[in-house]
């Protein structure tokens, strides 16, 4: 093996190379074998220690969560660091789970595990996740203060929905536009499941601060966030004052389809009002060239469900060609199938007498008694 | 004569010279991809280990799933595999069985187990598959259909699932995959965060051979007592901890494993659903996704959730182990072939320059230039050209290269999830990433070889799978 390797005017011999490349490989291997293997050894004997002790610290636990005074700080002084840890991680389980007076109680526990302390110096000091392991403590503790007390400013979607849960869990939410402003405010990116459930629940109540907010920003959002604010709407389902929900309808005109098909089951919700119902919007949205969009907005006009809306839904039916978007249409007429003319639906064909069967189905599963349809 | 014997001995060295440029070429590649797959654990885990106060199940917001899951002859199974589905820990699932022409009590165990009733209404929309004779709905369970339909292939039945559910998202399953309790939750998430742009994620596939199952649910993780199995534990690590997550990085994602995948309904529908005329209709399903989404101009996300698991039983015999491995050669070479033109297109963005081409370089072509080499070596030899220094050193530097790769994906994994919490199992997977490249290895290039000539010979079938069952000792 006598070649050379040349490169930049320099030449090395070929098994100087290869040899050289032979201990990088060789010491990769063995650096990756040694910390595999010891990072499995460390874990097992954590995990066996934290096992060990873990029956013990429970049952003492909840013996002392149901006397008088647990005295949780003699406790604690008296446990080993597996112990607290196990100690802690039992606390998060019991407190995810319990509510009342048995939850303050524990509430105690995790200040005397310093928890308060340690989430005050995370929202400082700490990354993303540790901010938000402190926040979360903080809403298990019912403890906002140290929120209330830092500088620290929620930024991303994750950290403006943990931020607005303590302080909804803790009643240190001044009102619902609060929430609103610190979830949606300057907002970028989109929310994952916790953020989007975290708008709804703080909209629950009352919707007027995210349908104003949306009003005036929704066109500064980005497609994603504007759907999941959409899919929050439909779920709404409450009242909604003199609002102006024109951006809903404006919504329906987008290019996306995915956009349009969450507007149109959002303004299910808000359909009671008389001002979504203009006559020339539902003409356009009936006739939407997207068998998806069409499907939802029938989906709309069943949520409104009225005779008008139902006449709407059924006329649009009729003349409607796509099979998929059809029986979405006749699967939503069938739930208010006691509000219109029995004969009427025969003009729809199989498509409504696939609907009407399964649904008799589902009703039979839901009740469990015997089957109705023939 | 002498011309002929230098023109044969310049194309073994030049051969050799290609097999050496050829191989640094891909390992500089894999050995990207393992790195991207580490940032990627990593971010994936700190997500994962943080616990948002609020109730999941609670949130109205997953959107509806349905569970297709196509059946030929199983009845052994397939009641336990529907309870355990019908259990899964998620807001609003739709189990859509498809009993595919069984011959067996399929259907007959179905029927008795959930009280079920064939539908009188005829099916108000075409279907894409053979014909379908009977719609079932149970009498005691809402969220359960089943169809019996003329026996057409998985694609076939997995077709008329998707066109059959009313959900938004779809999961394919096969009938004897058991899922992790809380997987749909996770796997759904890419579709809440990217609600208008997801079309699939997929999750992990592991090997549930030497694993204790319960009631439908892994209750002890164990490595199979076996080497084949063993090795193949080996080989889905890497394949999904380091593989997979690697291209999740880069949005390039090209394969959702058939056993354990989520779909937006309505896209796959778009495409025409799976190809009847494909053996590996997992991949083939994900590349024209890719394909199709980028030619309409739509902005989309494939996404690999590391979390969710599935388990599956893998083959314990030699025999069985080769034709799987000769059908998915076969089915990965002809979606290849049908989506060449998205190779070195710079119009399918990072799938089609780097993603495919890179996958065609070290899955399909890899193995077939290993198994030539393997035959050129004592050629050379005998012909006096083989530098047997270099060519040991050549093989113990892609050997010790191997090693290390394999031993990345242990790494992950024991620093991710820790499923094989023993460190005596982890031991023994570590000793399957060396025993892999002696033998298993060289096997596997006869095998892509064999997969090959089979494809070129129009070899459609997809061979008798033979499941020991879960319950069963090895």
């Amino acid at each position: 093996m006598a070649g050379v390797v040349g490169a930049f005017g320099y030449e090395v011999p070929l098994i100087v190379l290869l040899v050289a490349l032979a201990l990088v490989i060789g010491l990769l291997a063995v650096v990756s074998f040694h910390i595999t293997i010891s990072w499995s050894i460390y874990r097992s004997i954590v995990d066996d220690r934290r096992n060990r002790v873990r029956d013990g610290t429970r049952e003492e636990l909840l013996e002392r969560l149901f006397v008088d005074d647990p005295g949780w700080e003699a406790w604690i002084n008296e446990l080993s660091s597996t112990e607290r840890t196990v100690a802690e991680s039992l606390l998060e389980e019991f407190l995810r789970e319990l509510d009342g007076e048995d939850r303050t109680t524990l509430q105690g526990l995790g200040v005397a595990l310093g928890l308060t302390d340690r989430a005050r110096r995370r929202l400082e000091d700490g990354g993303e996740f540790e901010r938000l392991d402190a926040l979360t403590w903080l809403t298990l503790l019912g403890d906002p203060d140290p929120y209330l007390e830092s500088e620290f400013e929620p930024k991303t979607p994750r950290e403006r929905a943990a931020a607005v849960t303590l302080l909804s869990e803790t009643d240190a939410l001044e009102d619902t536009q609060e929430g609103v402003s610190i979830l949606l405010a300057d907002i970028e990116g989109q929310f994952t499941v916790f953020g989007q459930d975290t708008l709804y629940r703080v909209s629950l109540s009352d919707p007027a601060p995210l349908l104003s907010t949306a009003r005036t920003e929704y066109r500064n959002w980005n497609e994603p966030l504007l759907a999941q604010v959409l899919a929050v709407c439909a779920r709404l389902e409450t009242s909604v004052g003199e609002e102006d929900l024109s951006w809903l309808t404006r919504a329906l005109e987008t290019q996306n389809e995915a956009i349009r098909a969450a507007a149109a089951r959002a303004l299910g919700s808000f359909g009671w009002r008389e001002s979504v119902r203009d006559q020339a919007f539902l003409r356009r949205a009936v006739a939407d060239p997207s068998p998806r969009v069409r499907g939802a907005v029938y989906e709309m006009l069943g949520a409104w469900g009225d005779r008008a809306a139902l006449s709407v839904l059924l006329y649009a039916l009729v003349s409607e060609t796509h099979p998929r978007a059809l029986e979405r249409g006749t699967a939503t007429l069938v739930e208010h199938r006691d509000r219109i003319d029995p004969e009427t639906p025969a003009v729809l064909g199989d498509a409504w007498e696939w609907s009407l069967e399964h649904a008799e189905y589902d009703a039979l599963a839901r009740r469990g008694s015997k089957r109705v349809y023939s | 004569m002498v011309t002929v014997t230098a023109a044969f001995l310049t194309l073994l060295a030049s051969f050799g010279v290609f097999v050496v440029g050829y191989y640094a070429l891909i390992n500089v590649g894999y050995l990207l991809l393992h790195v991207l797959a580490l940032f990627e654990l990593r971010e994936k885990v700190r997500e994962s280990r943080w616990n948002p106060p609020f109730r999941r199940f609670a949130t109205p917001f997953y959107p509806g799933i349905g569970i297709v899951v196509p059946a030929y002859n199983e009845e052994a199974t397939i009641v336990e595999s529907v309870r355990s589905m019908l259990s899964l820990n998620y807001p609003e699932v739709e189990v859509v069985v498809v009993n595919d022409g069984s011959t067996d009590g399929t259907l007959a165990r179905l029927a008795e187990a959930f009280d079920l009733e064939a539908v009188d209404a005829e099916i108000p929309f075409d279907v894409p598959a053979e014909e379908i004779h009977d719609v079932y709905r149970s009498r005691t369970y809402g969220g359960l259909v089943v169809l019996d339909k003329e026996n057409g292939g998985k694609s076939d039945a997995l077709n008329a699932g998707i066109w059959l559910t009313d959900m938004p998202l779809f999961c394919a399953v096969d009938a004897d995959t058991i899922i992790d309790r809380d997987a749909l939750l996770e796997l759904a998430r890419p579709f809440l965060q990217e609600p208008t742009t997801a079309v699939a994620a997929g999750g992990v596939i592991r090997v549930a051979n030497g694993c204790r199952i319960e009631d439908g649910i892994v209750t002890d993780v164990s490595l199979p007592k076996t080497g084949l199995p063993g090795l193949q534990v080996m080989e889905y690590l890497r394949a999904f901890y380091s593989g997979r997550l690697g291209l999740n990085r880069v949005n390039g994602l090209i394969l959702i494993s058939g056993a354990f995948g989520l779909f937006r309904t309505e896209a796959v529908r778009e495409i025409g659903g799976y190809r009847h005329d494909t053996i590996t209709e997992d991949f083939d399903i994900v590349v024209r996704l890719h394909k199709y989404m980028t030619e309409q101009g739509r902005e989309y996300t494939v996404d690999f959730v590391p979390e969710p698991v599935a388990w599956t039983e893998v083959p314990r015999k030699r025999r069985t182990l080769s034709r799987q491995r000769r059908r998915w050669y076969r089915g990965m070479v002809e979606t290849i072939v049908t989506n060449r033109k998205m190779l070195f297109n710079p119009r399918y963005g990072r799938v089609g320059t780097g993603v495919l081409p890179f996958f065609v370089a070290a899955e399909a072509l890899g193995p077939l230039i290993e198994g030539v080499g393997y035959v050129v070596i004592p050629v050379a030899w005998y012909f006096g050209a083989l530098n047997l220094e270099f060519a040991a050193m050549f093989f113990l530097l892609t050997t010790g290269f191997g090693v290390f790769l394999s031993w990345f994906g242990v790494f992950s994994e024991v620093w991710s999830f820790n499923r094989y919490d023993s460190p005596w199992q982890v031991l023994r997977l570590l000793w399957y990433g060396v025993l892999e490249n002696f033998g298993y290895r060289q096997w596997k290039t006869i095998v892509a070889w064999r997969g090959l000539l089979e494809y070129l010979g129009g070899v459609e079938s997809w061979g008798v799978m033979e499941r020991s069952g879960f319950s069963e000792d090895e």
